[in-house]
């Protein structure tokens, strides 16, 4: 009994083997490469735990354990880092991961073929403004003195000026609605082309059955392209600790910095003061860990809720 | 879609096959002696490999350098990535010191100590001698009493930028030129009751240029720019140590005066973010802002561009304050050149060196490097330098002409600063400034010294540093703007940062001095 | 097609028209006040005289930027780069995505979670330079293009797209004496218009906007011209904060506007061209035929 399952198994594997060996044969570049560019340098991450000493070899003088993960557990600045990081960020998914979603759909709806095409690549533009440039556009838009939002709330409704770019209060709204303006073009392009690929005898067959626009959006489209959504909304969750540095950088002042120092502008700020490659190696495991559970973690709910997941 | 992607393909071999073929040659000849550098590139000056100073130098030298080019926002990075690594690094590096990382690189043998091969650097040591400024120098040693560097040298600090003032608007309104900062709080409460909607007092690309010019006279020096480097540590410079001035007296007395300022809407409300050179040229041509802290060179430009009839900007001698006269303390040594420990296993080290050496620091070369080649752009008479019409008559100025055609004063690779030379190329007045300040006795002070920190113990004086520099700004923007009350609240800040250890950083850099 | 036949329809695109206008116009505006003042004379801009057309027309911005030494050579390095870089970039990761997109296939789930894996840990700017350094890529034009060959949300979303393509189109294809070489290139190809022309697009503009990387491995004459433009850009907001130097010398913003408009206009017009991928009914119509 025992040995004859082995037999089946023996000849099913090498019949396997013979059927998608091709297949094989095709991931094999790939997978070299991943193996040579990007898992050879995560050696680097031994830094973490050796002291690195500038100009004494890249892989450190010695091993100090954990003194490194110690000092930012023990520092309030980092956990008030992280704290900000966590909500900017959940802001920024709850808002900005949907609205690129609905506005690809809508870019979908327009009828008139021309202008379809004009408000798609026109809306992908703002990507490509430096976020250098973006900032200073919105700092001469806000500004106190000479910014137009001010200039109407006062002619209009008589209000004061506000320093809207040096509030703690409103750094979160502008730093969302910025990447708002910035990205729903570009991520859309996404969700387009998983829009292309719904069959349309789907819609036609909606059609009959009565059902308005508004029923095939919610039937039709957002059923089709449920895969696509899961996918990007794990890789989001995933990415959670991880937000436009530049933008934050130059969005910092010292008055806003309670709740705009973010992880990374913290790690900038101490290697301003001090080259310390071994503190912003063990910063960024931690940051990679974390990663890792949250894309575990909201995959395997992807699975259980949806029945999609990345693997 | 296949022929596409077959077309493609062979497209991506041909040009594979094409890179390949461009392997680095290295010839070998009895001629000039090669080296590469790395050159700091600045994207208002753009570096040309055929500039007049450039080509000329290295005829004279006999040298053909290899000029890497990279832009200044991420020259650092790729400098810090060549020394760490230690490979690939170029044989002559511009535009460093050895502060900061640079510091454990050099004493973990990264780099060469250029104080060991003194005799290689005769045209150095003759302009350190010249200038008398041998102190400033061994300033520069770091702990093991090595210096690891040839710095730039300046004779006399420029009074290159300060108080600058509308001087229409203060014979418009029957006022003297302000002296201390009390007149400057009188000049400007006039400015602001004739001209209500302005901010009268503004600021360049941030708080920190306005704070670096004038902390000093209250005998403090602090922020982002601060003198010594440390953010919240200012320098006594009779008792010659550090001190915490972020929680001095001086510094209350300061921040009170322009939290008065602010509070009677004098200063410019915008100090939080960064206000670039477009929208500070704005404010000033268009009158929002009547007077400001920068530097003479911008003068002009915004001259130029308004539109008020006999708008006209002046520049003015450092003010007094409760310590005096005294403007941004400036260093006689500037950033220089390092040469990589990789360098010295080259078989011509001492030819290379000393090439080096003559070709940014000799007399005739340097004078090349500031103000181009005799009969070319300028000619002597008299004694006296007189540049050619093209230059003297550019729209521009001589100082900018000189700098963009032929590659003169540029700070990247001048390194012999002398005031008076560097003042003919600018016009009368601002030489006569300089002249006033330079009279007015110690305006410019030196720069404190750098405490002389191992590895180990810099490692330690960072993990203080940050978290007391964010407080400090933290607290500084916010007594600036009245949200903390400045005689209320300062007990709960000087806690605070003692709390974060600003006595025991004074210590450790006073320890290791 | 569908026709507005009922009134909801009718508020509903009239709904959608008002909507994208709103935005069109938000995305355009800033554009057209850039162009705007990248055509101006400073003169103007500095008075607060521009906005949406230019004032004191002038070509001097545009000249300037122009006459930076090697700007020509340089902008043909970084075409050079996001062409080839988006080629074999889009040949490995069609090469990974095929069988990753098999979920029966043996190992498919260790592939996958290799390749998540490597999203979070990275090595670090040292260990990465030493890498390409020890594969003598060093200054040499490959190291622009080949530690970037794969990334790995684009593979991610290709994979995904790869999916949803029915299999019984394969099992057919299997019958007709197809290998899978051959089903990869007539039929998933084929059918993967819109993801190919979405991922070659990302890439392209990793590819166009990629800095950081010309910086670190190559030498000055190779440098993309993007690593010039960045530094026209920001150089000084970036480097004014630790320096100090920098705030003496700023850049007008007619010249930074200029600098944006030709950095990114030509990968702005890729776009248009690639949405003729974007069409419904391609895959319906090969399925049926």
């Amino acid at each position: 009994m025992r040995k004859k399952r082995k037999d089946v198994n023996t000849i099913t594997t090498k019949k396997y083997f013979a059927r998608y060996w091709q297949l094989y044969l095709m991931l094999l570049l790939p997978l070299l490469y991943f193996l040579v560019f990007k898992y050879a340098p995560m050696i680097g991450n031994v830094l973490a735990f050796r002291r690195y000493r500038p100009g004494m070899g890249a892989w450190g003088t010695e091993w100090v354990g954990l003194t490194y993960f110690r000092r930012f557990f023990g520092d309030p600045a980092f956990w008030r880092a992280f704290r900000n990081t966590l909500i900017l960020s959940l802001i920024n998914l709850v808002i900005n991961f949907p609205i690129p979603i609905i506005f690809a759909i809508l870019v979908n709806e327009i009828r008139h073929l021309a202008f379809k095409r004009v408000v798609q690549t026109v809306s992908y533009m703002p990507r490509f403004i430096s976020t250098v440039v973006v900032i200073a556009i919105l700092g001469e838009l806000l500004s106190p003195s000479s910014g137009i939002i001010n200039i109407l709330r006062e002619r209009l409704f008589g209000l004061e000026a506000i320093y809207f770019m040096n509030d703690s209060k409103y750094f979160r709204m502008i730093y969302v609605l910025v990447d708002t303006w910035q990205y729903t073009g570009w991520t859309a392009i996404i969700y387009l082309a998983a829009i292309t690929g719904i069959p349309s005898d789907l819609y036609e067959a909606a059609t009959i059955d009565g059902a308005n626009k508004a029923q095939q959006i919610m039937f039709v489209t957002i059923p089709s392209i449920m895969p696509t959504i899961m996918v990007m909304l794990i890789l989001n969750v995933g990415r959670l600790l991880s937000l436009g540095f530049e933008k934050v950088l130059l969005m910092y002042t010292p008055d806003n910095s309670m709740v705009s120092d973010i992880i990374d502008t913290l790690v900038y700020r101490t290697g301003l003061a001090n080259q310390n490659y071994s503190y912003a190696t063990a910063i960024g495991l931690f940051s990679g860990l974390i990663g890792i559970v949250l894309v575990a973690g909201s995959n395997s709910l992807s699975k259980r809720l949806t029945g999609d997941g990345i693997y | 879609m296949k022929k596409t992607l077959l077309i493609s393909l062979l497209l991506i071999m041909t040009v594979a096959l094409t890179l390949s073929a461009q392997g680095v040659q290295e010839k070998k000849s009895e001629g000039p002696i090669k080296f590469s550098l790395y050159y700091s590139d600045n994207a208002t000056l753009p570096f040309k490999q055929d500039w007049l100073t450039v080509t000329e130098v290295q005829k004279r030298v006999n040298a053909d350098v290899e000029f890497e080019v990279i832009p200044i926002a991420d020259y650092q990075t790729k400098v810090s990535l060549a020394l760490n690594t230690g490979t690939n690094a170029p044989d002559v590096i511009l535009y460093q010191s050895t502060k900061g990382e640079n510091a454990a690189l050099a004493l973990n043998g990264a780099l060469v100590p250029i104080s060991d091969y003194k005799e290689w650097t005769p045209h150095f040591n003759a302009r350190v001698k010249e200038f008398g400024i041998e102190e400033d120098v061994a300033q520069l040693n770091l702990k093991d009493g090595k210096r690891y560097f040839l710095p730039a040298l300046f004779d006399v600090p420029f009074y290159d930028g300060g108080l600058i003032l509308r001087e229409d608007l203060l014979k418009k309104y029957n006022l003297k030129a302000p002296k201390t900062y009390d007149e400057l709080y009188d000049v400007l409460k006039v400015f602001k009751k004739n001209n209500p909607s302005s901010y009268p007092l503004t600021i360049l690309a941030g708080p920190r240029v306005l704070y670096r010019m004038t902390m000093p006279a209250w005998g403090i020096s602090l922020g982002k720019n601060g003198a010594s480097g440390t953010n919240t540590l200012s320098w006594d410079y009779e008792a010659k140590r550090y001190f915490p001035g972020a929680i001095s007296e001086e510094y209350k007395s300061y921040i009170s005066f322009f939290h008065k300022l602010y509070a009677e809407g004098l200063l410019d409300p915008e100090m939080a973010e960064p206000i670039d050179g477009d929208k500070w040229s704005q404010k000033l041509a268009t009158g929002k802002s009547l007077a400001t802290y920068a530097y003479y060179d911008q003068i002009g430009g915004v001259t130029a561009t308004s539109n008020i009839p006999g708008f006209k900007l002046e520049m003015y001698p450092a003010l007094a304050g409760p310590a005096g006269a005294h403007h941004q303390p400036k260093s006689k040594t500037g950033s220089g050149i390092v040469f990589p420990y990789k360098t010295s296993k080259r078989a011509d080290f001492e030819q290379l060196v000393k090439t080096v050496d003559e070709m940014f620091f000799s007399t005739e070369n340097s004078t090349i490097w500031c103000l181009g080649v005799e009969g070319i752009t300028y000619n002597m008479k008299g004694g006296k330098v007189e540049f050619v019409p093209e230059i003297l008559n550019s729209s521009e100025g001589i100082y900018k002409s000189l700098q963009v055609k032929y590659g003169c004063g540029s700070d990247v690779t001048q390194m012999v600063w002398v005031n008076a030379r560097e003042m003919t190329k600018y016009d009368a007045n601002y030489a006569r400034i300089n002249k006033e300040v330079e009279a007015m006795g110690n305006v410019i002070q030196a720069i404190p010294p750098n405490a002389k920190f191992d590895d180990r113990q810099a490692e330690d004086a960072g993990s203080l540093q940050t978290p007391l520099s964010d407080a400090f700004e933290r607290w500084n923007s916010a007594f600036l703007t009245g949200s903390k009350d400045i005689d209320r609240d300062w007990n709960a800040y000087v806690s605070e940062m003692k709390n974060l250890g600003i006595e025991k950083f004074a210590a450790l850099y006073n320890d290791n001095l | 097609m569908r026709q507005y036949k009922t009134r909801s329809n009718f508020l509903f695109n009239l709904f959608v028209n008002l909507v994208m206008l709103t935005s069109l116009l938000l995305c355009l505006i800033p554009f057209v006040y850039m162009i705007a003042l990248s055509l101006s004379s400073p003169k103007a801009i500095i008075n607060n005289e521009v906005f949406l057309w230019p004032k004191g027309f002038t070509l001097e911005s545009y000249l300037q930027i122009f006459n930076y030494p090697n700007f020509f050579h340089a902008y043909g390095n970084t075409i050079l780069y996001t062409f080839v870089g988006t080629g074999i970039s889009l040949a490995m990761m069609i090469l990974f995505a095929y069988p990753l997109s098999k979920t029966r296939l043996k190992g498919q789930k260790a592939l996958m979670k290799l390749v998540i894996f490597s999203m979070f840990f990275t090595g670090g700017l040292i260990p990465n330079y030493l890498l390409v350094s020890s594969l003598g890529l060093i200054n040499t034009r490959w190291a622009m293009l080949l530690p970037f060959a794969i990334n790995q949300f684009n593979l991610i979303l290709l994979i995904n797209f790869f999916r949803t393509i029915p299999e019984d189109m394969e099992e057919a294809a299997i019958i007709d004496g197809l290998d899978y070489f051959g089903i990869l290139l007539k039929i998933i190809l084929p059918l993967s218009g819109a993801a190919l022309a979405t991922v070659g697009l990302y890439t392209a503009v990793f590819f166009w906007n990629d800095w950081f990387n010309g910086l670190i491995y190559l030498k000055s004459s190779q440098f993309p011209v993007m690593l010039f433009l960045r530094n026209i850009v920001t150089g000084t907001s970036m480097v004014g904060d630790a320096a100090g130097a920098g705030d003496k010398t700023t850049i007008a913003i007619s010249i930074k506007s200029a600098v944006i408009i030709t950095s990114t206009l030509p990968i702005i017009v890729l776009y248009p061209f690639l949405q003729r991928y974007f069409v419904k009914g391609i895959m319906i119509g090969a399925v049926k035929g």
